[in-house]
Formats: structure tokens, C-alpha cells, sequence
């Protein structure tokens, strides 16, 4: 709320200088309470560097899920934005249908592309058959955030490398008398961490235009879930919950994605706080999916003036010092590496809890996005899933895979 | 040479005319009502028989197989479950609770009219804002309900089970147990809507006569329970009818709250996924079209059932 006033306030100052030859884009982003205050530093400099452009904010989005629904229906209803920030599971559709234009014309009218330093790992995520179709804004790693004075307390003082090893830490702290373990973040957007498991055995979920839910890899992965549920007796707390918990400090070890850090780190309690690289199956993961989201340009404008416009601002916010502000304000990684290396040169030094995903990146995958319109219905298919796992009404994770296979094959395209 | 035809004009009674009137009179109002109520049910009776998808050109005709999926999946198993326990759960006790504040209200002076107001306060309030209230306070370890429930602990009330067992483990998680969420949501359904048939309730009272209370009370009904039985209840059916169908309808429709806590899913295990969640999440949040228009075919052929009951009842004169 008070950015949306910061916000107005500045497109209201501004269109006083400048009222003839103004231009006005619309924008839309994702998870407010990530990235408020990323744009909210962002944004000064922008209008300073581009006073004749006027960025006018669409209310944000709730998750990726919706960001990306919200863009279909405006798609049929034909009030779309000029760039939109999507999940980069999402991309995939919204390419399909046409909505997201192709980004080439404008970045073969750029002199020195190359040079602003994209990272080509994290460009490839957006790229589909040879077109790039978004620039990445913000790309993330799952990790693990460990209360020290909670592990120390229960007699931990490493943190743990593997899954087992998770485990065995809730044991001894269940045994210590810590009510609240651990929090795995199961119930993140787009079967992330599913994902993410699946990735650790080097196994991808969609192949050859296939859900691999039938894999032995998708049992290994529902197993592990399991065990790790019901060994470390985690209560099903919605995500928000859990995040203010960990924040309070009640809870030993949480599982998440590094994008809310930031958010953590500014609503910590009195703790000592320390980020560790992702556990894996038995030894270290293999690969782990990419998160976070990239700016598309959707705009439906004819005039060459906001085309241009929303291009430039989709460019400032994604690279040099706007990408640098997304390291600053929350946990995730800029996709850019003039951000990463020059202007970040000793952010990540003082700043060792963002390291950890810093230094995951060898393992970057894609975070895969299922064929056809039903994308959005399968994510909740498997959301519903492991949901049955986590109260523990699933036991049998043979029988929980069947139903998932049997489920997802009525929404894919030639059922 | 033929003869020419003498020509008659038309002549039009005057009945015919006035019914013609009529009928150009009442054609925007039939018009209106056909084109904005009707049509869209007609249209999503067709497209539950289709595979459409919001955004896409075209669409396959899939026969039953939307209805078929509804009757054979366990997730709208669950749907039934979940719409079932809390229609069941909500309708009588709202009814109960609000004809009881009614006839407790109406007995007592002008105090009556502050607990009035404080049972009507949150049928005047926001569902969907006091969902966030609620969320905080049933908030596992940092929510109020717990921690009020944490204060009984080494007291004498731990002679309780329900509160025993939270001591020595931990309190449910409310939101978070798929043994809890639906008795959550029926409860703050139930909270919510009863100051609203106790209004009601209270309207329909005014019109019971006095007379009656002093003719049962000569005829020997000396207790109150007695005059309760032969005049009020008798006398409040028509507002019990009414009351009813319509605490049905709304339990049916609920979907604030569950969209407020839980915005993903319905519900641990999908225990509170209500219809009108499951044709938001389906029809809107999916764009499954096809299977949410089947769902809401299902919610209209419900609702309009409960409907006919209610004109049956009418029509029965429970009027006495």
C-alpha cells in the first residue's frame, strides 16, 4: 500500500515536467511482499534516467499461478499490459498462444546486448526455439534456512548435507523438546520442490512432451517426502504461516526457496540465521530447479513509442543497477552478471546467507512447465497430492502415484 | 364483368389490441430477463457438455464425460462430502441459535436492542476481511485461540481431555487439520449467519398476536415451552420456511472464507472444497470451463430443488 502511494506520487510529480511527449506503459508483477520494496528502489532511478516515461502499476499478483491466469484472461478480454513479470514455468504457454511477443526485434536493435552482461544459463530459460521471449528478473535456488540457536540448542552443530542427515537432526531435536522441528516447503508454487527432488536424481518431470509422474524417480522423490514428513512429525502450517514462524523463531530448519530472505531477514527474530545448499537424496543433488520470474513484453500497442517504452523499462529493471536492487531487497540471484560481479562485487561477502545460492548455480535446470492449456489444473493435481501426504492421508506412495498418473493423463492434450 | 369485391377493412377487437399492448408493454422486461437470466444458464448447460478452455478458438463436444468425471473422481467425492457437512451443520444451527437470541431478544426491554446490534455486527461485516481476522487469531502457535487455550495448562481444567491431550502434545492446527478446517469454516458460517435469522426471526415475532398468549394461557398452557409449542412455533412456520430455504441457499454458496484461508487447494486434503470453490477454481482460476460449468449446472439443479421444496411447503399452508 504505501508503495502503490510512493508510486503514485511519483507518476503524478513527474507527469507535471514532461506532459506532451509522455508515455505511458501498464506493469504487472508477482508476490507483493517480495517485491514491493524491489521496485520501490528501483523505480527512482528509472524516473530520473527516463523522466518521459510513465510506468503505471496493475495490482500485483498472488502467485505465479495467478499472474499467469490473470494474463490469459486478458488476453481473451483484450486489456493485457505492456510487460508482465511470469514464473518462468509459465513462460511456455503464454509463448504458444502468442500473448508474449518475441523480444529479438528489439535486441537486434541494441549495439552492445551481449555486454549488459545476461548470463546465458538464465537467458536459455526464456528462450523457445531460438527466440528470446523474456528477460529473467529474478532466478532462485531452494536452500535451507537453519535457526542456529535452535540446532545448537538441541546439540546440532553442523549443518545437515542430505536428507537423512535433516532427518536425524529433527530426531535429536524432537528429542530435545523442540515442538516445531521443520517446515519443507511442499506447498511452494508450481510443484517446485516436487521438482526440485525429481532434479536432484537428475530426473526431469516433463520429457518429450511426457509427465514423468511414472517414473521410479517420482516414487524416490514421494517416498523421500514421506519420510521426511512423518520422521520429523511436521505440522502442516500454511506457507505464510510458517514463514512468520520461522521468523518468530520457533522453527528449527525451513526448507524454501532463497527468494523470501529478504522478507525473513527483515521480520527475524533474535536469532542467528544461516542459509546451507540444499540437502540431497543420499548424496549432493544432481540439479535443482530454477525459480523466479521474467519480464514479457505482452504489450498490444501499435504505436512504436510505448513498444519502445516498454522495452526500455523491461531492460533497465533486468539489468545493470535495476537487476542489482533484486539481490539487495529480497534473496534471489539478478540474472545478470554486470549485477552479479561488478555492482555486487562485495554485496555477497557481507551478505553470506545469499551466497548459498550463489554458489548452487552450476546446478541450474529448467523449472519445467506441463504440455498443453492444462498446465495450471495439473500443478494442483500434484499440489493436492502431496498435500494428502503431509496430513497423512496417503500411506501407500505406489498407490498415491497411480492416482497422481491416472488424474494427470485426463488434463494432458490427448486425453 | 366481375363484380369487385366490397372491401372490408380489418376490424380488431378491442381486446386483441389491449392483449397486443400488453404483450410490446412487457416484450423489454421478458426481453431483458431472457437475454440476462436464462441465456447464460442455457449457455452453461451447453458448455458442460464441452472441453473448452478460456482463450481457445474452438471446443470438442465430450458428451457426459465432464458429469461422469464429477460422479467418478474422489476429488469432487470430496466436493459432496464437504458442501454436504456444511449445508448439514450450518443450516440448523444458525436457525436454531438465531430463533433463540429472537425469542430471548423480544422478551427482554430496551437492553434487547444492544444485543441486537452486537448479533448483528458481523453479518454487517466483510466475510472476507474477517477471514483475516480469523486467520491470525487461529494462527497454530502465534493465533489467539491457541494461546488462550495454552493459558489452561496446570490448571484444574486439564481434567478436560480435549484440553489434556493439547498440553501434553500441542493444539490442533485448525486451519492446517484436515479433522479441523471444515468445523472451522461451519463455525465461523454459523457465527456469521445467525444474527441475520435472528433478525428474521425477530420481524416474524411482531406479528404474533398477544391475544393468542392470553387465549393458550386461559386454555391451560401455564408454562412457557407449552406456549412456545402451541403458539410461537406454530405461528413463526411461515418465517421458518422462508429462514430455511434461504440459510440453505446461502450455506451452499459460501466461498469467501475458504478462499481466504486457503487460496490454493480447498483445504487441508481438500476437506473444506466447497462447490462454489471448486466452480472458482475450476471455471476461473483453471480456465477449465467445461467441468465448471458442469459443476454449476449441479449448484442451480440443488439450489432450484431446495427451491420447489420451499413453494411445496407454501403451498401446504404452513400458515395456520
Amino acid at each position: 500500500m504505501k508503495f502503490t502511494t510512493s508510486a503514485m506520487a511519483l507518476i503524478l510529480s513527474a507527469s507535471t515536467v514532461l506532459a506532451e511527449d509522455k508515455v505511458t506503459i501498464e506493469f504487472a508483477y508477482p508476490y507483493s511482499h517480495l517485491f514491493d520494496v524491489t521496485y520501490e528502489a528501483m523505480m527512482p532511478a528509472f524516473k530520473e534516467a527516463h523522466p518521459n516515461i510513465e510506468v503505471k502499476f496493475r495490482a500485483t499478483y498472488e502467485s505465479y499461478e495467478d499472474g499467469t491466469n490473470t494474463i490469459l484472461r486478458e488476453a481473451v478480454s483484450g486489456n493485457l499490459p505492456d510487460v508482465t513479470m511470469q514464473g518462468l514455468n509459465r513462460q511456455q504457454i503464454l509463448v504458444e498462444k502468442g500473448i508474449a511477443k518475441s523480444l529479438e526485434p528489439f535486441i537486434a536493435g541494441e549495439a552492445d546486448f551481449e555486454k549488459d552482461g545476461y548470463h546465458d544459463a538464465m537467458l536459455s530459460l526464456s528462450t523457445f526455439g531460438d527466440n528470446v521471449h523474456g528477460l529473467p528478473f529474478s532466478v532462485s535456488l531452494p536452500v535451507g534456512y537453519y535457526n542456529m540457536d535452535v540446532l545448537n540448542a538441541a546439540g546440532i552443530d553442523k549443518m545437515p548435507t542430505t536428507w537423512d542427515e535433516v532427518i536425524a537432526a529433527c530426531e535429536t531435536m524432537n528429542a530435545n523438546g523442540v515442538d516445531n522441528p521443520i517446515f519443507w516447503g511442499w506447498s511452494i508454487t508450481g510443484n517446485w520442490f516436487m521438482q526440485a527432488l525429481m532434479w536432484s536424481q537428475d530426473k526431469a518431470i516433463v520429457e518429450k512432451g511426457q509427465v514423468t509422474l511414472d517414473s521410479p524417480e517420482a516414487l524416490v522423490a514421494l517416498e523421500q517426502m514421506q519420510e521426511i514428513f512423518t520422521k520429523c512429525d511436521m505440522q502442516n502450517l500454511e506457507w505464510k504461516a510458517a514463514l512468520s514462524s520461522f521468523s518468530a523463531g520457533e522453527i528449527g530448519m525451513m526448507f524454501w526457496s532463497t527468494s523470501a530472505l529478504g522478507a525473513v531477514e527483515r521480520s527475524q527474530g533474535d536469532f542467528v540465521l544461516k542459509t546451507g545448499p540444499f540437502p540431497g537424496l543420499g548424496e549432493t543433488p544432481k540439479g535443482l530447479p530454477a525459480g523466479g520470474n521474467a519480464a514479457m513484453l505482452t504489450s498490444t500497442s501499435e504505436d512504436p513509442a510505448v513498444q519502445e517504452a516498454a522495452w526500455t523499462f523491461l531492460k533497465y529493471i533486468t539489468s545493470g543497477d535495476g537487476a542489482a536492487e533484486v539481490a539487495k531487497t529480497t534473496g534471489y540471484m539478478p540474472p545478470n552478471k554486470a549485477a552479479n560481479e561488478i555492482i555486487l562485487a562485495d554485496f555477497y561477502e557481507q551478505n553470506p546467507n545469499k551466497q548459498t545460492a550463489v554458489d548452487q548455480l552450476p546446478l541450474l535446470r529448467d523449472w519445467l512447465a506441463y504440455p498443453g492449456d492444462n498446465g495450471l489444473a495439473i500443478t494442483q493435481v500434484i499440489y493436492d497430492s502431496i498435500e494428502r501426504i503431509v496430513t497423512g492421508d496417503a500411506t501407500d506412495m505406489k498407490e498415491l502415484q497411480e492416482e497422481m498418473v491416472e488424474e494427470v493423463s485426463d488434463l494432458l492434450p490427448n486425453s | 364483368m366481375a363484380i369487385a369485391e366490397p372491401h372490408t377493412p380489418v376490424i380488431v377487437s378491442a381486446e386483441t389490441a389491449q392483449r397486443r399492448t400488453a404483450w410490446w408493454l412487457t416484450a423489454p422486461a421478458l426481453g431483458l430477463m431472457v437475454l440476462i437470466l436464462l441465456v447464460p444458464v442455457v449457455i452453461a448447460g451447453l458448455l458442460s457438455f464441452t472441453d473448452y478452455s478460456l482463450g481457445n478458438d474452438t471446443f470438442n463436444w465430450v458428451g457426459a464425460k465432464n458429469y461422469d468425471r464429477l460422479f467418478s473422481r474422489s476429488t469432487y467425492e470430496k466436493m459432496f462430502v464437504a458442501t454436504f457437512i456444511y449445508v448439514v451443520t450450518v443450516v440448523p444451527v444458525s436457525v436454531g441459535l438465531g430463533l433463540g437470541a429472537a425469542l430471548l431478544i423480544n422478551s427482554m426491554g430496551r437492553i434487547g436492542d444492544i444485543y441486537k446490534t452486537i448479533y448483528f455486527l458481523p453479518v454487517m461485516a466483510t466475510l472476507l476481511a474477517m477471514a483475516i481476522a480469523w486467520e491470525f487469531m487461529l494462527h497454530p502457535s502465534i493465533g489467539m485461540v491457541n494461546r488462550t487455550l495454552e493459558m489452561s495448562c496446570g490448571t484444574i481444567l486439564e481434567i478436560i481431555p480435549f484440553l489434556k491431550n493439547g498440553c501434553a502434545d500441542r493444539f490442533p492446527l485448525w486451519l492446517g487439520d484436515k479433522d479441523y478446517a471444515i468445523w472451522v469454516i461451519c463455525f465461523i458460517g454459523v457465527w456469521q449467519g445467525f444474527g441475520f435469522n435472528m433478525v428474521l426471526y425477530l420481524a416474524g415475532l411482531t406479528g404474533v398476536h398477544r391475544e393468542l398468549y392470553h387465549a393458550a394461557e386461559m386454555d391451560g398452557a401455564k408454562s412457557g415451552w407449552e406456549r412456545f409449542r402451541l403458539v410461537t412455533w406454530p405461528a413463526l412456520g411461515p418465517t421458518t420456511v422462508f429462514v430455511v430455504t434461504i440459510s440453505c441457499i446461502r450455506a451452499f454458496q459460501v466461498f469467501d472464507t475458504i478462499e481466504a484461508f486457503w487460496p490454493q487447494g480447498g483445504g487441508p486434503n481438500k476437506s473444506t472444497y466447497v462447490m462454489m470453490f471448486a466452480i472458482f477454481e475450476k471455471g476461473v482460476q483453471q480456465n477449465l470451463i467445461g467441468i465448471g460449468s458442469a459443476i454449476t449446472v449441479l449448484f442451480l439443479i440443488f439450489v432450484m430443488f431446495l427451491t420447489l421444496i420451499q413453494r411445496w411447503l407454501v403451498e401446504r399452508k404452513v400458515h395456520y
